[in-house]
Formats: structure tokens, C-alpha cells, sequence
């Protein structure tokens, strides 16, 4: 028995303490945000939040996310509304910046590892909402475990939906 | 109330419109498929149509038009992330219909259940008439039959705009003309449903003049991305069912291997996890993902298998290839192929002659196959997947267990792109999760793990060409001769009924007529029609190790994106940039000389204009093959596929002292006729210009004497972020072309012979073989 904090909700859940996090993200606490791509952190589909940093919950142990706050795709609307006080009638129908820039970019082609590429998003964008093309890049390949990778090769997309996002968010959430 | 009678019938250009029943409330017009006279339809076809299909005697169907104004559509056809089925498909539908674009508000897909034809994930737009095309045109000549008889004017006489139809100063909406009716269409068609072509609607209702489009050409958002990004979608990977088992598969330590024993599960440390055993297919299940997973990981320790060492390794595949038996299966020869080759060559002036390597490629989905099968106790069978051919997996899946079609139910769900690997029908887990389901009684969910997905699923051929090309006095090209050998593409047999030895579709051979063939068929149109002579010959045989497998096995190939048109176009293209080269002249102008077709030459212009393209010979002037600093250079490649022109212009540099290449550029100019939508094909283009740098710059599956060595993303690496090059997409939308090609996948395919053509202007160096890994281009630069 593990408890752990998800998307600002504490969930009870019954696995082992090794148990890597995306299963129990996924199989117990039914969310389909995360992807399993590669279980070897070398891919970045299952990525997740963990107190604001990125973190691949596929290698990551159940153990590992105790007291901690974990923060999944479907978490990110509230994660925004939080941080720009918003009222809960509000927040209830506004995507996180990063999701509404993707869905304006049309960047998804498969969109299977979509997921971890806005995980990567937020997460670089909370520290730096105008980074340059140069910084995007360097993010999305050589910051945390592995490069996020896209096979259908959505990058040019991603790029453009990171800056129309990071747009956003310098603004205050003003489009 | 107005409108048909009951025992009418109204002939729709060969379609018969009936209504069914007079209902009160709700109503639908209902376009399903009906069977034409037996001298249309062969005997499989009928048979095909089985009781859990969309029947015409039932009412489901291809397009519903409800009494809200709403339209549904559904289609065989799985979307993979081309987005043509949820929005070019709409598109298509709305504007033969006259109905806005948002009136259709549901697409359903894939289902064998609920889905009216089959077919695969390729060929989307049908060469401007796809069926969903058709049985829109169909459904809107119905319409205005129900129209011309409720207002009480000739079908001539009525006008409709926004699904709504007027005549004489009354007006009435789709949803109005069928209210409180259950009508059906019955439209003809032919085929078969679950071979890997699948049926295709037949006949010729009129359709909207291409003058009058006002939906087609303009940019629409792909709705299902919404749902991806807020992860309200339903991907496969997270259907559960009710007393689901999770597995993981054992599969043989080689492509040769059979089972000597499977290991026992350690029931002290995995007290739920199992093995089943069934020939040499070995799985573990457990009620936990994770128990499952350490189960695998505990009894793979304990597990035995023969070895097998029946590979060349790929150092030594392209001596494999040459000794090969090509001999068995019949040459092909192009349409175009004329003159005396030998002759042409001999009587010129100068002469290039040169063998280009292609490596095997995986398709290398982001996530890794996995299905849930629930093969019930009434002999029911219950696939939930991703996959790009379900009817075709279906077929395999009632094959494989000795039952009929009727048995089985494929739904399919969104999940990683697989570029052609399940078109014929699997993608390696569905019939897995069916014979562990069946053995245990319950539900169970495959998975395959990072290095199963590598090792034992198909792969894309290798393939090597041998050219010779004769140029005249003046520098033009009048003989071009190409043999291309490849081994047999298209292996739609499921692995795991293999390994468990049950039935499948028969291995590879000369004899079959299509899929499963070894004939290597000839792929990649000829453009250069001003060429005099031309002989363009392929050749195919069994797959590398498929004979000596005591599985048949051996490295299982299948058709991935622009399929072998890839492994002809490269080295033709990267051949007449050499030619060129050879010739003194510059490569756009060269190939512009040697075609006579306006689209061919249309397009070349535009990659020229837009890349800002400087005419002059290769190698550049400032070539050179060695030091520590950057070179540039450019390089073109050009293809017509599925109707539609593409050219290509890669600019690049490379470091001689490390051999490593960084594409700067990459501009690239379609001309599909008309553009369907603008929005989503710009996506497309830039997606497969990555993917194609990506092939040419990093990828080839490695194999040993044994197997794929290729394990993960370290060992088999695909482009990243930062390795992107600027891209510039130009879409030539042509309207008087009268048609929509297809085939965006083609840009995956033009990188290659581009970049190769591009190092020689860097450097004056020929590659040819891919990848163009730092190592090889560094070996090649210092020879």
C-alpha cells in the first residue's frame, strides 16, 4: 500500500514499492496519459511530472513518487488554472497552454509520444516561457534522461506549438 | 406524409434507394453495400460478408444521415496519424453531399463489425476516387430523388447548399428529408473483404465537378487531435477487460531457434504468474503488469532453445545478396522499358556504371505492438488493437484457428504510427494474445517489450541496383539501365502462429500471385522520358535466412511507407545526379532536359525557385574531402507516386575530419493535382522529410549470424531534435490537374538519394550506400 499525490488528488494504491510508476499510473489510477515506448528511458512517452521536474515513470519506482507530487497529462489543466488563479468554473474548461498550442499547430501526426513532448514542454516552459529555437533543441534533446523522439518526426511542429504556447504564457495566458 | 411508398424502389445510377419501414420519430437515410449481380462479384467476395460484418441487408452503413442534420461516416480504412480519415474523408463526403464539413460529426473506423469495407492504411485518397467518394455520390443522388419527390420538382430543378436542398421557394434540410423514414441505399461493390485490398465500391454515380469545390483545398483541423492532446482519446494500449491477464512473450533466443524446455515460475517470489507453453511459443501471464513482466523476466533465465546461425551478418550482406538464387522468380520489366540497353551503352560517350546498397529498415513504431484477444467459450474471438488492416487480420486470425470469419471481431483503437508494418493484416501481437487466450480462458493483454518489438517483428528489404547510364556526345542521357534486386517485401504470416505451428498463409514463394510473392516488381515510375532507351528489369527471391530457419522465419520483411519504390528511387535519383555530374551539367537543369512531362518539369522549377537553388555543375567549386571545417553542399531527387510529383532539395554540411553531416535545409515541392487539405499535408510532408533524413543519415537494422541485433534506441537511433534541418513545404494545388493524388509518405523516400547527391557537391566523393553514418563517410572521404 502506497499513497501518492496525482494531479492534486491523494490516491491509496495497492503494488508493490517497485513497481514503476507507470504502471500504477495507468493500470490502477487508470490514466492514458503516459505511454509505455521503450521502459528503458530512452524515448520519453511515459514522461510525468514529479515536483515539476520531468521524470521517465517508466523506470521510475512507485517508491520514489511517496510524497511527492506528481502532475500527468490529464493534470495539466489544473496544474495551469492553479498557477493563474483561476476559478474552478473556469479551469474546468481551459486546456493547459501547451495542449491548446499543440491542438493549434495541428502537431500530433500518430501523437503517440505526444504526451512526453508536453510533459517537456511545461516543464521547460515554467522556467523559460521565451526560449529561443536553439533552447527548444537543447531541451528536447539533451535535457534529462534521453532525447524525447518522435518516429512519424513531428518535430518542426513541436517547435512551433513550444513557442506559440510560451507566447501564451509570458502573457499571462493571454492568446 | 409525402415521400416513397413502401414497396419503392428507386434506381440511383445503378444503386437501388428502398425505404424499409415507415418509423415514427428518429429516421435515417442509411447507405450500406449491397452485392451486385453475380457477374461483378467473385464467389470470395460473397462469402466475405460475414454475419458480424456490415451486411446489406442490414442497415448499417457506410454514411447515415440523421434527422438532426448530423452525418456519420465510417470507413475500413484506419487513420495512423495521416489524419485523412478525419479530415480529408470529411472533406470528400461534405463536398459531394453539399453538406458544411461540420455537419459530420462522427467518423467510425477500422471495426470489422461496424465498418462497411476493409483494406489497409495506405492508398487513402484511391487516386482521387476513393470509396467513401463514391458512396457519398451515391447517397447524393439519393437525396435528391427523396428532395425531387417531397417538393414535387425534377432532380434538375433543385439546388442544395449547406445540406440544404430548395426548388420552387421551398426549402427543406437533409435532416427533414429523412425524418421519420428508414431508408437504405444499396450501392454495388466488389472484392474481397478481408483480402489485404479489401472491396471497393464500383459503378459511376455522377460526381461534383472539381470547378465547383468549395470544402476541398481549404485547411481543416484533424479533430481526434484534440483528443489526443487533453488524453481524452481511447488508445489501444489502455483497453482493460473484465478478468484480464497482462503477458509477456519468450521469444526464441534466435529467428532459428525451437524450444528444448521453458523454464517453471518461481511461485514463491510470482504466486499468480504462468507459463503457457504452445510449440515454440512461450508467454507468461499474471494478473499484474508488473508480476507479469518479472515473471518473463525470471523463467526467460531457465528457459532453453537450440541455437541457429543460418544469417550472413550485415557485413556481409551485400555478398549474400549477389550469391542469392534469383533465378526461381520471374523478372520483371517496366511498362516502359524500350530499345537495345546493351547497344545504347555500348555506342556511348560516356558511360556511368555503379551499384547503390539500400539496408534493411525497421518501421520502428514509438511504442511497441501489443493487442487484447478474449477468445470466448461460444469460439468467439475479440481483437482490441491498433492496427492498420483489421479485416486482413481478421481473415489471418480465423485462418490460424481453423474457424470462420463470422467467429471473429477486430476493433481498433489509436496508437503509434506503424508506417505499412501491419497493412497486410498484423502487426506481431494480435495472434500472440489470441493463443495465450485461448489457452487460459481469459482475456489477455500482449505486450511486446522495446527489444521484442526490434528483433521479431518485419522488417523493411534491403535491396541493391545495379545502374549503367550512356550519355552522347553532348552530355544527354540516351540509354538508362537499371537491375534492382531485392528479397521478397510482404510477409503477412503471424509470427506467433508460426512459432506456436498453427496455420498460416504460406511463406514467401514465386507462385503466389500478389502479397506474398517474391517478385520484385518494378515501383518507381519513369520520368525521364527523353531518354531514348531504357531497360529497367527487377528481381526477387526468398528472404535473407527464410530457408534456412527450421521456423521458415529468418529476417520476415514487410512493405514500410513508399515501399519499394524507396529502395528503386534512391538509386536511380542519387544514379542521375551522378550522370549529371559526369555530364558537366547541373542536376535540376539535367533532369528538366531529360523529361518531357509539364508536371515533372513544374515541379523541379518549384524546388529550384524555392530553395534559391544556383545553377551549376556538382561538385561544387569548392569541394573538398578533408579538413576540420564545414563543407556545403546541395543535391535534388525527384518522384512521381500514387499521381502525385514530389522533388526534393537537401542542403547540407559536412565535416571531413569527423564525417558527420548536419542537413541544414531541406525544401521540398509537391504537386498532388488538387491539394485536399492544405493544413494537414503540410504536417504530413514535414513529418516524412524527418523521417526520410532520419533513414539516410542513421538507420540500418543490424543483424548477426543469428538474428536483428538492434535492441533498443541506442542501437537502432532515429533522428533527434536538434538534427532537424529548416524545412520549406511548397504544395502546388493544381485544380485543372482534376484529381487528388496520394502518397505524402513519398517524402520519407526522397532524403536519401538528395543527400547522397549533396555529400558529392560537399566533397566530390560518391556514397553509395546508406546510412551515411559518420564512420562510412569518413572511410569514404579519406579514399
Amino acid at each position: 500500500m502506497a499513497t501518492i499525490l496525482v494531479n492534486g488528488v491523494r490516491r491509496e494504491v495497492q503494488a508493490p514499492a517497485d513497481t514503476p510508476l507507470l504502471y500504477v499510473l495507468r493500470n490502477d489510477l487508470e490514466l492514458s496519459g503516459p505511454q509505455f515506448g521503450c521502459g528503458m528511458a530512452q524515448c520519453g512517452s511515459c514522461s510525468v511530472l514529479l515536483d515539476g521536474k520531468e521524470i521517465r515513470s517508466c523506470i521510475t519506482p512507485l517508491s520514489a513518487a511517496a510524497n511527492k507530487e506528481v502532475t500527468t497529462l490529464e493534470g495539466l489543466p489544473a496544474r495551469w488554472a492553479k498557477q493563474r488563479g483561476l476559478s474552478a468554473a473556469d479551469a474546468a474548461h481551459t486546456l493547459h497552454p501547451v495542449q491548446q498550442a499543440w491542438i493549434e499547430e495541428q502537431t500530433p501526426l500518430c501523437g503517440f509520444c505526444q504526451n512526453g513532448m508536453m510533459i517537456k514542454a511545461t516543464e521547460l516552459l515554467e522556467r523559460n516561457a521565451t526560449p529561443s529555437a536553439a533552447e527548444i533543441k537543447e531541451a528536447f534533446t539533451n535535457s534529462g534522461p534521453s532525447a524525447h523522439l518522435c518516429r512519424c518526426g513531428s518535430y518542426t511542429a513541436i517547435l512551433e506549438a513550444v513557442q506559440r504556447a510560451g507566447a501564451v504564457m509570458a502573457k499571462g495566458g493571454k492568446a | 406524409m409525402s415521400g416513397l411508398t413502401k414497396k419503392d424502389s428507386v434506381n440511383v445510377f445503378g444503386a437501388a434507394l428502398t425505404r424499409r419501414e415507415l418509423i415514427s420519430g428518429g429516421g435515417a437515410l442509411l447507405v450500406g453495400f449491397g452485392l451486385a449481380g453475380s457477374g461483378v462479384l467473385n464467389q470470395t467476395a460473397a462469402a466475405a460478408v460475414a454475419k458480424n460484418s456490415l451486411d446489406p441487408a442490414l442497415p448499417e452503413s457506410w454514411i447515415e444521415i440523421h434527422p438532426d442534420n448530423t452525418i456519420l461516416i465510417r470507413t475500413g480504412k484506419s487513420d495512423f496519424g495521416q489524419s485523412t480519415t478525419f479530415t480529408a474523408y470529411r472533406q470528400i463526403v461534405a463536398e459531394e453531399l453539399n453538406a458544411k464539413f461540420e455537419a459530420i460529426t462522427t467518423v467510425i473506423m477500422g471495426d470489422t463489425d461496424r465498418t462497411p469495407d476493409g483494406s489497409g492504411a495506405f492508398d487513402f485518397l484511391g487516386r482521387g476516387t476513393p470509396n467513401i467518394r463514391k458512396a457519398a455520390a451515391y447517397t447524393y443522388q439519393a437525396l435528391l430523388d427523396l428532395a425531387s419527390q417531397r417538393l414535387g420538382v425534377p432532380k434538375d430543378r433543385i439546388t442544395v447548399k449547406d445540406g440544404v436542398v430548395s426548388a420552387g421557394g421551398k426549402r427543406m434540410t437533409y435532416g427533414a428529408l429523412v425524418q421519420g423514414q428508414h431508408l437504405q441505399l444499396t450501392i454495388p461493390v466488389s472484392g474481397d473483404l478481408t483480402s489485404p485490398m479489401g472491396l471497393t465500391v464500383t459503378g459511376n454515380p455522377p460526381m461534383k465537378p472539381v470547378s465547383a469545390y468549395t470544402i476541398i483545398g481549404k485547411p481543416h483541423r484533424n479533430s481526434v487531435v484534440a483528443s489526443k492532446v487533453s488524453a481524452r482519446e481511447q488508445w489501444a494500449t489502455d483497453v482493460r477487460l473484465p478478468g484480464m491477464l497482462h503477458a509477456r512473450m519468450l521469444h526464441p533466443k534466435t529467428l532459428g531457434s525451437t524450444l528444448v524446455s521453458a523454464g517453471a515460475v518461481d511461485q514463491k517470489r510470482f504466486p499468480n504468474a504462468r507459463v503457457v507453453v504452445k510449440g515454440n511459443l512461450v508467454g507468461v501471464v499474471a494478473p499484474t503488469e508488473w508480476e507479469a513482466i518479472r515473471a518473463a523476466e525470471q523463467v526467460a533465465r531457465t528457459t532453453k532453445w537450440s541455437d541457429w546461425k543460418g544469417l550472413p551478418g550485415n557485413a556481409n550482406l551485400t555478398d549474400y545478396l549477389r550469391k542469392a538464387d534469383w533465378t526461381t522468380t520471374r523478372v520483371t520489366k517496366s511498362d516502359k522499358s524500350r530499345g537495345d540497353a546493351a547497344a545504347g551503352l555500348a555506342g556511348a560517350s560516356k558511360k556511368l556504371s555503379a551499384t547503390y546498397e539500400f539496408p534493411f529498415l525497421k518501421h520502428a513504431p514509438i511504442g511497441p505492438t501489443m493487442a487484447v484477444a478474449d477468445v470466448r467459450p461460444d469460439g468467439t474471438v475479440h481483437i482490441h488493437t491498433h492496427n492498420q488492416n483489421p479485416q486482413a487480420l481478421r481473415g489471418e486470425i480465423a485462418q490460424m484457428l481453423g474457424t470462420s470469419i463470422d467467429k471473429v471481431v477486430v476493433r481498433s483503437y489509436s496508437g503509434p504510427g506503424h508506417y505499412g508494418r501491419s497493412n497486410g493484416g498484423n502487426s506481431g501481437g494480435e495472434d500472440e494474445a489470441v493463443i495465450l487466450s485461448k489457452e487460459v480462458g481469459r482475456p489477455v493483454r500482449v505486450q511486446w517489450m522495446r527489444p521484442d518489438d526490434f528483433q521479431w517483428s518485419t522488417q523493411s528489404p534491403a535491396a541493391i541496383a545495379d545502374v549503367e547510364i550512356g550519355l552522347d556526345a553532348k552530355g544527354k542521357m540516351v540509354a538508362y539501365q537499371v537491375d534492382h534486386y531485392m528479397p521478397a517485401m510482404q510477409d503477412d504470416r503471424p509470427v506467433g502462429a508460426i512459432l506456436a505451428g498453427l496455420p498460416t498463409m504460406a511463406a514467401p514463394n514465386e507462385k503466389a500471385d500478389f502479397l506474398g510473392s517474391t517478385v520484385n516488381g518494378l515501383e518507381d515510375p519513369w520520368v525521364y522520358d527523353g531518354v531514348g532507351i531504357l531497360a529497367e528489369h527487377g528481381h526477387g527471391t526468398f528472404q535473407v535466412g527464410q530457408k534456412e530457419s527450421p521456423l521458415a522465419i529468418g529476417l520476415r520483411d514487410h512493405s514500410m511507407r513508399t515501399p519499394g519504390q524507396f529502395q528503386q528511387n534512391y538509386p536511380r535519383e542519387l544514379a542521375v545526379s551522378e550522370a549529371a555530374a559526369l555530364a558537366g551539367a547541373d542536376s535540376i537543369q539535367f533532369r528538366i532536359d531529360h523529361a518531357t512531362e509539364d508536371r515533372v518539369v513544374g515541379v523541379l522549377k518549384a524546388v529550384r525557385d524555392a530553395s534559391g537553388w544556383q545553377t551549376r555543375p556538382s561538385p561544387a567549386p569548392h569541394a573538398a574531402a578533408a579538413g576540420d571545417q564545414p563543407m556545403r553542399g546541395r543535391g535534388v531527387s525527384l518522384m512521381l507516386r500514387s499521381g502525385s510529383y514530389w522533388a526534393c532539395v537537401c542542403e547540407i554540411a559536412v565535416t571531413p575530419s569527423t564525417g558527420k553531416i548536419q542537413v541544414e535545409k531541406y525544401t521540398i515541392a509537391v504537386d498532388p493535382g488538387i491539394v485536399v487539405n492544405p493544413l494537414q499535408l503540410k504536417r504530413q510532408v514535414e513529418g516524412g522529410a524527418v523521417m526520410g533524413i532520419s533513414h539516410a543519415l542513421l538507420e540500418e537494422a543490424q543483424f548477426d549470424e543469428s538474428g536483428i541485433t538492434a535492441r533498443d534506441w541506442r542501437t537502432y537511433p532515429i533522428l533527434k531534435m536538434a538534427d532537424i534541418p529548416e524545412i520549406k513545404v511548397v504544395l502546388m494545388h493544381k485544380p485543372e490537374v482534376g484529381y487528388y493524388g496520394g502518397g505524402s509518405e513519398a517524402a520519407n523516400a526522397l532524403a536519401a538519394p538528395a543527400l547522397a547527391a549533396a555529400l558529392y557537391d560537399a566533397t566530390g566523393k560518391k556514397a553509395r550506400r546508406l546510412p551515411l553514418k559518420p564512420a562510412y563517410i569518413q572511410e569514404l572521404l579519406k579514399a
